[in-house]
């Protein structure tokens, strides 16, 4: 049954409920050199089903033992990898693209069962990292150097990019699938071997993936899987042989510990981090459209994403246009159908786990106390059959200053925050003033006024009439301030850049 | 209500299949026409797949989540049982194109905001229905 809105007026729909594809408990396994084994941990953790709170999974909190074991494969599995031609790795990737085709829609189920997101949004997430499967596989293209001949008279000077040797990926619970995408597909298309540490909360997409990466045929060694949660971190980012780390989580973590311990011992880190995104609607906006551009943008994956709006910044003194967004806003918000993604016509799925739904409410309880009005109560809604304790429905708070904590801090849950600007410049102010720098986004019907917040926001991605500002595969996934930590960005020529190593080759033949 | 770009491909789906069902059991009836509704029921599963096949390539996680701008309701389309002598089973068959025809058109408006070439998709596809009625009634 789907959850009902408390709102009235919302009619029940008929819905067609999924088949799971996950019966039963996976006793998870890592996948090192080629074969399923055991970890070394005894420690195990459930991961469980947050609509159904059903337990889908037993998820070994991993050891530096596992950690060493993948690494060492991964090393030994280097020296032949980087030797097989360009062209055959590519090959590799085009029989993985082929086998995630074939298994496009139990993968995006697996997503949702233990994410949560509607189906829609896990084919989505899905797409995102089948991109980069398609971009690895242009990498005979995307890895040539460049040259120069008669530097000097005679003379030729030669770039070749080489791969550095075993990289590794600490991914986050709110893009299971996507996000080990953003990286292991370049690391390996370019020659290096790869640890993907999933999280312990989210394992399972990235154990059907690797069911794929083993049925595409990789050789044993060059790509691996670790579970865990603390200890295969510190193993991860203390390991000799592992020359990068790609992370994406918190920047409390990203910051403190992946950047730090990492680059203190030599290693390359790209750390993608926290964010607190502003969507500034201009009185020019084209209402219709910006509207379901908000809707996403607060709302998708229940807000549980780094590019998601958290501050919606109303522009200019025109009550009446203002007035009429919100009220649209709004309305169509009650109307929001919330449950179980795994029916169809759901439109957003509960939080991915109980801590995450206590720490949002912890924030509605602050913004009330700060003085915020709260339009609409998320924690009202009916939870209809389901279990109550992940669920939450969409709030919305007027009247927000940019001073209070609901406006600085990263909530990572449905919470939309609307502030007031006199003007452009203000609103831009505002933008500037948070530590984050992720992503921005501006509704407008001008192409000055678009440049200008383009110009002068301080955020690595910016959309303009995009409520979500998501690269594409073959753009870096940029950030700024606290929301990045490194040199160069997750996908794009960044990717291929941070994977490999320049090599200049100064020649003379007499 | 159809308010997901997930029910709007799934009901595509079941009206295709269900089409093609149909057209195949008359065919059994009718050997004389068996051909041309085989063909048809073929091309009815043809046209599921191209839907399947664009909205998968084209649905991200950065699509405005599904959210049709004005829901369709299921039961607007309907594909009914073709009985009785050819000629009143044709005329059915009509009516379900006609019926296939409008959800393409209205699904096309209504996924506009959704999935890069879903709406063009539809739309050639209602164009390719218009000939199929024209071939459905040369058969009487």
């Amino acid at each position: 049954m789907p959850l009902s809105p408390a709102q009235p007026g919302c009619e029940v729909t008929s819905m067609v409920v999924l088949d799971e594809p996950i019966k039963g408990v996976v006793e998870v396994k890592n996948y090192i050199d080629g074969e399923w084994a055991e970890s070394s941990s005894e420690d195990y953790r459930e991961a469980v089903n947050p609509a159904t709170m059903k337990t889908l999974a037993k998820v070994p909190m991993g050891s530096a033992e596992d950690v060493r074991a993948a690494v060492d494969a991964a090393r030994d599995a280097f020296p032949m990898w980087r030797r097989t031609t360009p062209l055959t790795r590519s090959r590799y990737f085009f029989r993985l693209k082929e086998l995630l085709e074939q298994h496009f829609e139990a993968v995006s189920r697996v997503c949702t069962m233990e994410h949560g997101k509607t189906i829609d949004e896990s084919r989505g997430e899905v797409r995102r990292g089948i991109e980069n499967v398609e971009v690895a596989a242009g990498i005979p293209s995307l890895m040539m150097g460049y040259n120069l001949e008669d530097i000097s008279t005679g003379i030729d000077e030669i770039l070749i990019k080489q791969p550095l040797g075993v990289f590794a990926c600490i991914a986050p619970f709110n893009f299971p699938f996507m996000v080990p995408l953003w990286f292991m597909p370049t690391a390996v298309a370019t020659g290096n071997t790869y640890v993907v540490k999933p999280s312990p909360w989210t394992p399972l997409s990235m154990v059907k993936f690797m069911e794929l990466v083993e049925e595409a045929g990789f050789p044993p060694g060059v790509i691996n899987m670790v579970h865990g949660d603390v200890e295969p971190v510190q193993a991860i980012l203390e390991h000799p042989d592992v020359k990068g780390v790609s992370f994406v989580g918190s920047t409390k973590i990203g910051r403190d510990v992946i950047y730090k311990e990492a680059a203190s011992r030599g290693k390359r880190v790209q750390a993608q981090c926290g964010a607190k995104n502003f969507l500034v609607v201009m009185p020019d906006a084209d209402v219709e459209s910006t509207v379901p551009g908000l809707l996403s943008s607060f709302f998708g994956n229940t807000g549980q994403r780094c590019l998601a709006g958290a501050n919606l910044v109303m522009v200019g003194d025109d009550k009446k246009f203002i007035d009429g967004v919100l009220n649209k806003i709004q309305k169509a918000t009650q109307n929001i159908r919330i449950g179980y993604g795994m029916e169809e016509g759901v439109q957003m799925g509960p939080l991915q786990a109980v801590p995450r739904k206590q720490r949002v409410l912890g924030f509605i309880e602050k913004g009330v106390e700060e003085g915020a009005k709260l339009k609409l109560d998320g924690r009202k809604f009916d939870c209809g059959e389901y279990p109550r304790d992940c669920f939450l429905g969409p709030n919305i708070f007027h009247d927000v200053q940019p001073d209070m904590i609901i406006a600085k801090e990263e909530i990572f849950g449905p919470v939309m925050s609307v502030l007031h600007a006199k003007d452009l410049g203000e609103a831009i102010e505002m933008v500037n003033m948070s530590s984050y720098g992720n992503a921005a986004s501006i509704f407008t019907g001008s192409g000055k006024v678009a440049r200008r917040f383009q110009y002068e926001v301080e955020c690595g991605n910016i959309g303009v009439n995009i409520g979500t500002a998501a690269p594409m595969a073959f753009f870096p996934f940029s950030g700024m301030k606290d929301s990045f930590f490194g040199d160069l960005h997750g996908q794009g020529r960044d990717a291929v850049d941070f994977f490999t190593e320049n090599k200049v080759v100064i020649q003379r033949w007499p | 209500m159809i308010r997901t770009t997930s029910q709007l491909i799934s009901l595509h789906t079941k009206l295709e299949e269900e089409a093609a069902e149909k057209l195949r059991a008359l065919a059994q009836y009718h050997t004389g026409a068996a051909e041309v509704l085989n063909r048809l029921a073929d091309e009815n599963m043809q046209h599921r797949d191209t839907v399947t096949r664009v909205y998968r390539e084209g649905v991200t996680d950065a699509f405005e989540v599904g959210y049709l701008s004005q829901p369709l309701n299921e039961d607007d389309y309907a594909i009914n049982e073709l009985k009785g002598p050819l000629r009143e089973a044709v005329k059915a068959a009509i009516l379900n194109e006609d019926d296939v025809i409008r959800f393409c058109l209205d699904a096309s408006r209504d996924a506009n905001q959704l999935i890069p070439g879903l709406p063009q998709t539809f739309q050639r596809l209602a164009k390719r229905k218009e000939k199929r009625k024209a071939l459905l009634e040369s058969l009487v």
